[in-house]
């Protein structure tokens, strides 16, 4: 009988075939990049920009849809995009005059001033299908959008807004989607986005992420690169084995992962302040701590350099009052309180509380875990028996809210920020208790500065009301500021990404080769 | 034919009751968990009109028995419901990733049975040989051995210091070859653990039957060991094994997560784990009905394909 092929001539081609296979990857790395490949550490949900899931969906939704301005890369102010001009006539009246020609994808035809007083306006005035979008304060105080001619309108407001500019109209709030295409697709434009920005989505897939392809129509700038894959990688580890083989090009990632790849070949690792904030909560309303002398122990009791040392190696930079840094508002004479055991003995000696049994609530994260730890090792110190109750995403985002907020103790909390001192200072009125102000921290004080801070447009005077409002915040010693968090960022050495300050928000149409 | 069809139409039924007990479970305890499904999903910047609407969607305002036949009646029709954040509905995100759990359970199980079964042959042919030592201890450590564990030996080795395969995803769509290059470390990863659990199920299986009767009348007719081990012991032996995989193929459809969380890749597992963490309750009411439905279809499909290998079954079957 004749044999088609040998046994050995089978297992030589087999090894062929196996080796030109495995060979293949590595050499599609020593390409020319036309795409790169980024991560985002969730999966994306809705590239609509009224109703973008997060940092993750917002990274896609700012290369694919233009804005009237866009904040420039270093945070500083707006420059122009789809606009040709855009002036703020008094506090509550912004003109704007539209470029002509930028065209929507896909065959939706040209932005008009429609568009964008559809695009503002569904936030909340004007919701289509009665569905509100979850970032409707972003818009508050617009009224309406008059348009007044094909290209040109007026954004009116009620009261001022002082963080208009940077929170809503410069940012995806400010995304101008094509009216018509929102009405066509419904929820499939959650998907299938039309916009009119550098970018168009290729395609969108669960667990796997989103192809973006360069918008041949783009009027702007044109993007260095021609496609770029926004891979969904949970694993942080996955991470790092895919930037060390080439096969991802950027991503940020926790410092314990990131610290051991410095160095390491075709790979720069840089860390920069967050834009974030990290804190521990005292719960206001719940004995024993309604006694503001056993919150100032609790406060000196901590070692917050300690608590960032277990957290993050000790590189977070230390937070000592709500605003960070680069953002308008930032107090550099906070106060930065040292461990004193004995004062903080006495203070509790004081209040008659020698001995409390209590709960630390945080989110089952290492670093939160490693914090908590620390902490509940230094409250042992001064008689305060700390129990650390870890929980998951699900549980723990509810763990301060409605009836089950006014049980909880202590928590260790992280919220994003944005570069404006009313976003930061919003979730703390109030009007929070039982939503976000778990502290349920309770200062009319407070409520009206914040109040000042949003309709206060000379950045001085709001400086100083965003100063004075996180003094009423160190008053109550509801709060232990641990850090503004810290973003390291690795990225292949060919590639220079563009991110807003806290390297949350990325600007992935202004990436370039390095 | 007859007694076949009405076995298979009682098992469908007893189908049914698993699906129905597994979904009356699902919703009930869904309605146990600590954790508010829309502060989970929406974060601190959805508005109470939002939170509210979104309760309404999801049907949260109802009690769970009502949402259970809510949704069992949609089932009836082909509606599996609607992912409320991205407003896909929920089939269609299903049916993306069936494909990716498919291909990596069955080659899995293909590549578990390509090297358990052999390896169990041998060793219960060569029982106390120096291999068969070593084969015992080996499957041993496999099964042992979390398959992440594995996962993330073979990434290091394979893709980082060896440079010969990638490290993540499910490769570009319409690019088998890719997508092939990509299957291959998730199914070693996936697989090892079975390799071993099938080999020792083998030996041991084949050691029984080889010391049965109709086995020694073999011998004593003349047969060949070769004959006699492959042909008629191994059949023999496939029965238990088959139980297993039928087992198997189950609990891989749904429970690859953590392999499938470090590769990468979409699959069923990782989409109802998801789901569970941030408390997305109509993906999870879908994913779980499917991969409940698949379960007990494929083991259905087991135990017909016990008859097709035995015929004393299909004898007692017809009887």
């Amino acid at each position: 009988m004749d044999h088609f092929m040998s046994r050995r001539a089978f297992v030589g081609a087999s090894a062929a075939a196996l080796t030109i296979a495995m060979s293949a990857s590595s050499s599609v790395s020593a390409q020319p990049k036309s795409s790169i490949t980024v991560r985002i550490d969730r999966d994306i949900t809705a590239l609509d920009p009224a109703f973008r899931g997060g940092p993750h969906d917002a990274n896609v939704v700012r290369a694919v849809f233009q804005r009237l301005a866009a904040l420039k890369v270093d945070g500083t102010g707006l420059e122009l995009d789809a606009a040709a001009e855009l002036k703020q006539v008094d506090p509550t009246l912004i003109e704007f005059t539209l470029k002509p020609g930028q065209m929507f994808t896909d065959g939706f035809g040209e932005m008009t001033a429609e568009d964008v007083k559809f695009s503002f306006e569904r936030f909340a005035v004007a919701p289509v299908d009665g569905k509100v979008s979850p970032y409707k304060a972003d818009w508050a105080g617009l009224t309406e959008v008059e348009v007044t001619g094909t290209y040109t309108g007026r954004i009116k407001l009620s009261a001022p807004n002082a963080g208009l500019m940077t929170v809503a109209i410069g940012d995806c709030s400010g995304c101008i989607v094509s009216k018509k295409a929102v009405l066509e697709r419904g929820t499939e434009h959650n998907t299938h986005p039309v916009g009119s920005g550098p970018y168009q989505v290729a395609s969108v897939e669960k667990q796997r992420g989103a192809v973006l392809r360069r918008n041949p129509d783009y009027k702007g700038a044109r993007p260095a690169f021609e496609e770029i894959r926004v891979n969904f990688i949970q694993d942080p580890k996955t991470t790092e084995l895919a930037l060390r083989s080439g096969e991802l090009d950027f991503a940020v990632l926790p410092p314990s992962i990131a610290e051991p790849m410095r160095g390491a070949s075709g790979l720069s690792v840089e860390n920069y302040p967050g834009l974030a904030y990290i804190w521990l909560g005292i719960n206001m309303q719940k004995a024993p701590f309604t006694d503001m002398r056993v919150r100032q122990a609790v406060r000196l009791a901590l070692d917050v350099d300690q608590m960032l040392l277990a957290g993050f190696n000790g590189k977070a930079p230390r937070l000592n009052a709500l605003v960070m840094p680069p953002v308008l508002g930032y107090w550099k004479d906070a106060p930065v309180y040292k461990r004193n055991v004995a004062e903080a003995r006495r203070l509790l000696a004081e209040a008659g509380q020698t001995s409390i049994k209590t709960r630390i609530t945080i989110l089952n994260q290492p670093a939160y875990q490693s914090m908590a730890l620390v902490a509940r090792a230094l409250l042992q110190e001064v008689g305060i028996s700390a129990e650390v109750d870890v929980q998951e995403g699900g549980t723990y985002w509810d763990a301060g809210k409605g009836e089950a907020g006014k049980n909880i103790d202590m928590f260790l909390m992280r919220f994003n920020g944005k570069l404006d001192p009313s976003f930061l200072m919003q979730w703390f009125t109030s009007s929070q208790i039982g939503l976000w102000n778990w502290q349920r921290f309770a200062s009319p004080e407070y409520d009206q500065l914040a109040q000042q801070a949003i309709r206060e447009l000379d950045p001085a005077k709001r400086a100083e009301i965003a100063i004075k409002a996180q003094q009423e915040m160190d008053k109550s010693a509801a709060f232990v500021w641990l850090t503004n968090d810290v973003a390291y960022v690795v990225r292949r050495t060919n590639v220079k990404p563009a991110f807003l300050p806290g390297a949350i928000d990325w600007q992935l149409d202004k990436f370039t080769p390095a | 034919m007859r007694e076949t069809l009405r076995y298979v139409a009682s098992r469908l039924a007893t189908t049914f009751l698993i699906v129905l007990g597994a979904m009356i479970l699902l919703f009930a305890l869904s309605a146990l968990v600590p954790g508010d499904p829309a502060t989970a999903l929406l974060g601190p910047a959805a508005t109470p009109e939002y939170v509210q609407r979104f309760i309404q969607e999801m049907g949260l305002d109802q009690p769970w028995y009502r949402r259970l036949f809510s949704f069992m009646g949609n089932v009836f029709v082909g509606n599996l419901g609607t992912d409320v954040l991205s407003g896909q509905p929920v089939t269609r995100i299903i049916a993306n990733v069936l494909p990716y759990t498919f291909i990596l359970t069955f080659s899995s199980i293909g590549l578990a049975v390509a090297f358990g079964v052999p390896l169990g042959c041998y060793a219960a042919t060569h029982r106390g040989s120096l291999l068969d030592h070593l084969l015992a201890f080996v499957s041993v450590a496999f099964i042992a051995i979390p398959s992440f564990v594995i996962a993330i030996f073979l990434l290091l080795i394979f893709a980082i210091w060896l440079d010969w395969l990638p490290v993540m995803g499910a490769g570009e769509a319409g690019n088998w070859f890719d997508q092939a290059q990509r299957l291959i470390l998730p199914t070693i990863a996936l697989s090892v653990g079975w390799i071993g659990f099938i080999a020792r199920l083998v030996r041991s299986s084949m050691l029984e039957t080889m010391g049965e009767n109709f086995i020694r009348l073999s011998r004593a007719y003349g047969l060949s060991n070769r004959l006699i081990t492959y042909k008629y012991a191994l059949k023999n032996a496939c029965i238990p094994t088959l139980a297993v995989l039928g087992m198997g193929v189950g609990r891989l459809l749904g429970g690859a997560v953590l392999v499938e969380i470090v590769f990468s890749r979409p699959g069923l597992g990782r989409l109802m784990f998801d789901a569970i963490s941030t408390r997305n309750f109509p993906v999870l009411q879908g994913t779980v009905l499917v991969v409940v439905l698949i379960f007990v279809l494929t083991n259905l499909l087991v135990d017909l394909s016990y008859a097709a290998i035995d015929p004393r079954i299909r004898r007692q079957g017809s009887r």
